[in-house]
């Protein structure tokens, strides 16, 4: 298989895992027929025609590189919906939107030009994929189930998954930073709640 | 998770990074090679011809030119019904020492690019060509997913026969949202130890300069690999982009910055550190109406710049010469100058001859080349001294 028709394939995965999510939706009791049903409604969804290109080839058009933590975060929320277990607790997800807050924080606005310092040329270097590592190391010491996570975007990258080279491509894009972003604004709301003065 | 379960993950981190550290592109900055210097006894040269005098096109724009080593001129340009429209291609014509312009031939289309990287595109647009030393020519182009030129990506293309096929278009990853929005159009210059140093500028939230580090990757038995690269930013901000670099040691170099602002003056940034790191950008003595630019050394340590001499429109185009590393510049001749009529984006390049070329968009529909040598621009220089001289002393 050539590079660029594996990069096309991993690019299809996440509007793939999440077009299946919200099919699937909130509902307790799962059929299989709902549960393949959603998988393949889902595939055939996103092969529907729109001006001569499939909904996939909209989505690679405008996210090429889906983040392997957002893949498989994806695939994660799946399993737990599939399965009906918690695999990930709450300060496991509470880790993976602060992870995906601060990197999007750091990342876009100077990326996009806010100062002279670009951080996303980093991404070419060691640099960022070092620090990942060692975020991922810490947190599995902890216990943190997110740091299985933080492990993907450096296999994706050495397994060259991706259309970009760049390790932040693997680590975060525009929707798990966005997503991120509004989990810990939620977040800090709720604790705020928490500690306000009982009437 | 059990403790041993929790170490034997850390350790599969730690190897999985080793892994992607070993990977890391080897592709280096820096390292600039100064351009080839001019021969200043030849005899004064000048010429001025069209690329392109019967296209018909409503349209064309953003030329630039490669010399490749057999001495053949190569140049591309795009044009069509308007910019960012779909039926905008990419042209090339060549010139063989001595000879015409070959007829314009198509070597890049909306369909074409659609093709190569499976995916929507809705126009294209400029195009760089970087002749490497193997007699290979990459073509560096801008396809716009959405929207005009914020929402542009840059891709990358190569012919081993000049330009008559054309590799698969292959997509390079320059930015993180989304990868909006890289554009490119000012010459190259080339890396020691191979490799090309091509100025980008991004145009999405805001507008400012930037430097694409390429490098071929040499694949097994000698045949092309990976194209390595990496860039850097000169400035961020919103009020210069389009840089033109010129290198004045191997890591001594300025760029010269089209103004976004209300200025309206050419820009100028330095770099002491094979352009690594970028002194913030003061506004020049020279005038600019929000438009390209072009510079390149001579072989006297002189700088030439080629740019629209107004704060309002482009309907001049001119040619300044500073001895001072672009501090104070002498205006040297006004090569068109039309009211109601653009001259603009000038693309200036030097064959290994010493012969400067300048490309640039006339009145929108003509791709005009102006030729001269740095002896022509020495006995200028001599009439303009002369004609000041005599103001002063009638």
């Amino acid at each position: 298989m050539s590079a660029q028709i594996l990069h096309q394939f991993y690019a299809c995965l996440a509007p793939w895992l999440a077009l299946s999510l919200l099919l699937l939706g909130r509902n307790p009791f799962l059929s299989r027929l709902r549960l393949f049903g959603s998988l393949l409604l889902a595939f055939f969804l996103l092969r529907i025609p729109l001006g001569g290109w499939s909904l996939f080839s909209w989505f690679r058009t405008l996210e090429m590189n889906p983040s392997f933590t957002l893949t498989g975060l994806l695939c994660l929320a799946l399993c737990q919906r599939l399965s009906g277990q918690m695999i990930f607790r709450a300060e496991d997800w509470r880790a993976a939107w602060i992870v995906g807050a601060i990197g999007s924080l750091l990342l876009y606005p100077m990326g996009l030009g806010l100062t002279p310092i670009d951080p996303y040329s980093w991404g070419w270097g060691p640099a960022v994929s070092i620090v990942t590592a060692a975020f991922a190391t810490l947190l599995l010491i902890r216990g943190n189930r997110f740091g299985i996570i933080l492990i993907l975007p450096l296999l994706g990258s050495l397994l060259n998954l991706q259309e970009s080279v760049n390790f932040w491509d693997a680590l975060i894009d525009p929707f798990y930073g966005g997503v991120s972003l509004i989990a810990v604004i939620l977040i800090v709301i709720q604790s705020f709640r928490k500690c306000g003065p009982s009437v | 998770m059990s403790i041993p379960a929790r170490l034997l993950l850390a350790l599969v981190a730690g190897l999985l990074c080793w892994g992607v550290i070993r990977n890391v592109s080897p592709l280096k900055t820096g390292g600039f090679v100064v351009e080839q210097t001019g021969r200043i006894d030849e005899k004064p040269f000048f010429k001025n011809e069209l690329i392109n005098p019967e296209q018909g096109l409503p349209m064309v724009h953003v030329a630039s030119l490669a010399q490749m080593p057999d001495g053949i001129m190569a140049a591309v340009w795009y044009g069509g019904t308007a910019e960012c429209q779909p039926d905008v291609k990419i042209y090339f014509s060549q010139q063989e020492p001595g000879a015409a312009w070959t007829a314009p031939r198509v070597i890049m289309t909306r369909e074409r690019a659609e093709r190569d990287l499976r995916r929507p595109v809705k126009a294209i647009g400029n195009a760089l060509l970087l002749a490497n030393t193997d007699g290979s020519l990459r073509l560096l182009f801008v396809t716009i997913a959405m929207g005009k030129w914020s929402g542009s990506q840059l891709n990358s293309c190569l012919s081993n026969d000049g330009g008559l096929t054309w590799t698969r278009a292959e997509r390079l990853t320059l930015s993180p949202f989304f990868n909006f929005s890289e554009l490119v159009r000012n010459r190259a210059v080339p890396l020691v130890g191979g490799g090309w140093c091509v100025p980008i500028y991004q145009e999405f939230l805001g507008k400012f300069p930037e430097l694409l580090w390429l490098k071929e990757q040499q694949g097994e038995q000698g045949h092309r690999g990976q194209l390595l690269y990496r860039k850097s930013r000169i400035a961020g901000g919103c009020s210069s982009f389009q840089p033109a670099l010129i290198p004045l040691n191997t890591s001594r170099a300025l760029v010269f910055l089209r103004d976004y602002t209300d200025n309206r003056k050419i820009f100028i940034s330095r770099s002491d550190d094979g352009g690594i790191f970028w002194k913030k950008p003061m506004p020049t003595k020279l005038p600019n109406p929000d438009s390209g630019i072009s510079g390149l050394k001579l072989s006297d340590g002189k700088l030439l710049l080629a740019y629209n001499n107004s704060t309002l429109s482009r309907d001049n185009l001119t040619i300044a010469v500073s001895d001072d590393q672009g501090e104070t510049w002498e205006k040297l001749v006004t090569l068109e100058k039309e009211s109601g009529s653009t001259f603009s984006y000038p693309f200036l390049s030097r064959s290994p001859d010493g012969l400067i070329d300048l490309a640039y968009t006339r009145k929108g529909k003509e791709i005009a080349v102006t030729s001269f040598n740095e002896a022509w621009i020495a006995e200028t220089c001599a009439s303009l001294s002369k004609i000041k001289s005599e103001a002063k002393h009638p």
